[in-house]
């Protein structure tokens, strides 16, 4: 549904995407996951058509986003960071410009099933400007929605609302993916991890990691990161017999046990075991710590950084 | 086309759900009013009464009126937002120009249109020029349409209502002033062609005579072409920055 290849967007000298490559299937919801400034908005600005890419190529529903841009216009729904509105204008009749602007066939039953997707029914004759900024969220989804795109694409949606409303909104994003693509960005990874399908993360214009939020988290190997108390053996001892272990990057005191790291690649959780035990001591606890995405976010922000 | 039409109808609304239109229409209406009965005095005891007494006076107040009337149309699309959405929307970006430009226009027309109710009271009362006048509101219609189309192009440049009534004004009185160089400068072609290029060069001495040349209805025409072909480019160039 969405193809990206090699899309890339330059302001002057400064390069806002890198040559990224992705793509969505028709029903998936893809979070678009990185820090302020990673390119995100320009990704999805190139994407809706508002902006034409500086290299590469971006297709919706196989339609080009240069050469087929009212095609992919009339495909898309797009919510803006900023919430725009008319504020001048009712709920019903923004929704309804919308509608007609986007070519809707039958505007009025169509803006009636976007206000009640929303549950804005009730307040349809409201003045926009009356409305809370949670409220002006779900007008603005209504109108991303009203046209029965095949591809919707949120940018931030869940920023400066209060919590229930966040996770209201968490929800309806959810629901969106029944009927439509969804691509939606955000610098919260523990929204990313509840709400989508697949991840992918950007830093520095550039995709550094993709793949579902399970996946990602199994990325770093099994036994990347263990959990492990031991008994009979003072601090001293336990860390440096954990030190030794061929394949252990870290060990950190946590609790009443430790933390240990192993180098990328290595299964330790064999050779953790068996010292322990050969020394003569007791295996108390030992378990591998799931890593959440922050920390995976975390660790590749940090290694791009510090490349 | 349809993009424009859909653009067009909510200015409408937007025109006629705006205090600024009403109290423009309110001042406008007032004014000329006044004119209106002090010409009809005149009127009474020594000449006949003036059939270009309006459109001449628009054509001096449209110089701040336009700027008025378009500062909004495309500088608060831009501040708040919803000119990304409205070029992400699958419409030309001139069909949301232009869709602009004839809301101001219509919105114009119809102010226009009340103003000829002073015509009315003429003829009920005497036997006014009426070819006269009507070719007088025809040309100030022309001129008010090139007026407006000034003030959609800076309406586009800027985020600012305030700075795009003001650049807009700006221009305007310099393309209404300009008569003034013609007139005092010596060399009679250079003073031809200063004539030729101002507002007031093709009003004053064509449509408000009674004159309609095609020269002036060109000039007009060409005004309005050249700023929303400008005013489009530059609501485009939004997609490049």
């Amino acid at each position: 549904m969405i193809d990206v290849q090699n899309l890339t967007k330059r302001y002057g000298s400064h390069l806002a995407v890198d040559h990224i490559s992705f793509a969505a299937e028709a029903g998936e919801i893809v979070g678009l996951l990185g820090p302020n400034g990673a390119g995100k908005t320009s990704t999805m600005r190139m994407l809706t058509g508002f902006m034409p890419p500086s290299e590469g190529t971006a297709k919706i529903a196989g339609f080009d986003v240069m050469t087929d841009s009212i095609e992919v216009r009339k495909r898309v729904g797009y919510l803006p960071e900023h919430v725009p509105v008319y504020p001048d204008m009712t709920v019903k009749g923004y929704v309804t410009f919308w509608a007609k602007l986007r070519g809707v066939s039958n505007p009025r039953a169509r803006v009636a099933a976007a206000l009640e997707q929303v549950q804005l029914t009730d307040r349809q004759n409201m003045l926009v400007r009356n409305l809370s900024k949670g409220l002006k969220q779900r007008l603005g989804l209504a109108q991303a929605v009203v046209h029965d795109p095949q591809v919707v694409i949120l940018d931030e949606p869940t920023i400066g609302i209060d919590p229930q409303q966040v996770i209201e909104g968490r929800e309806s994003v959810r629901r969106l993916g029944e009927k439509h693509t969804v691509l939606f960005s955000t610098h919260i990874l523990s929204e990313a991890e509840q709400v989508c399908d697949r991840v992918l993360i950007i830093q520095k214009g550039r995709i550094v990691a993709q793949g579902a939020p399970a996946t990602l988290r199994q990325q770093l190997q099994p036994g990347a990161h263990l959990y492990v108390e031991i008994g009979g053996a003072d601090g001293q001892t336990a860390h440096s017999l954990l030190t030794q272990i061929n394949g252990v990057e870290s060990v950190q005191a946590q609790g009443d046990g430790y933390s240990v790291r192993a180098r990328p690649g290595a299964d330790i959780r064999a050779a953790v075991s068996q010292t322990v035990m050969g020394a003569g001591l007791a295996l108390l606890e030992f378990r591998p710590v799931a890593m959440t995405l922050e920390d995976i976010f975390l660790d590749i922000v940090g290694r791009e950084g510090g490349a | 086309m349809s993009g424009a039409w859909i653009i067009f109808r909510r200015e409408i609304g937007q025109y006629f759900a705006s205090p600024i239109a009403y109290l423009i229409g309110f001042a406008v209406l007032l004014i000329t009013g006044i004119l209106f009965y002090s010409d009809l005095n005149y009127a009474a005891t020594t000449r006949p009464a003036e059939p270009s007494l309006i459109p001449s006076f628009l054509a001096f107040a449209m110089i701040f009126c336009a700027p008025l009337l378009t500062m909004r149309m495309l500088a608060e699309e831009s501040r708040e937002g919803t000119l990304e959405l409205l070029l992400t929307a699958p419409v030309n970006d001139s069909a949301i120009v232009i869709g602009k430009f004839l809301s101001a226009w219509f919105f114009y027309t119809v102010l226009l249109g009340l103003t000829f109710i002073y015509q009315f009271i003429l003829l009920a009362i005497t036997q006014p020029d009426l070819g006269h006048a009507i070719c007088a509101y025809i040309g100030i219609w022309l001129y008010g349409g090139a007026t407006l189309a000034v003030g959609i192009l800076f309406s586009a440049m800027t985020e600012n209502q305030i700075v795009a009534a003001f650049l807009s004004m700006g221009v305007l009185l310099f393309l209404w002033l300009a008569e003034l160089v013609g007139q005092i400068v010596t060399n009679l072609d250079i003073a031809l062609v200063i004539r030729q290029l101002t507002l007031q060069g093709h009003f004053t001495s064509s449509f408000a005579v009674g004159l309609v040349r095609a020269e002036d209805v060109a000039y007009y025409g060409g005004l309005m072409v050249i700023m929303l072909f400008m005013a489009i480019r530059v609501v485009e160039s939004h997609r490049w920055r």
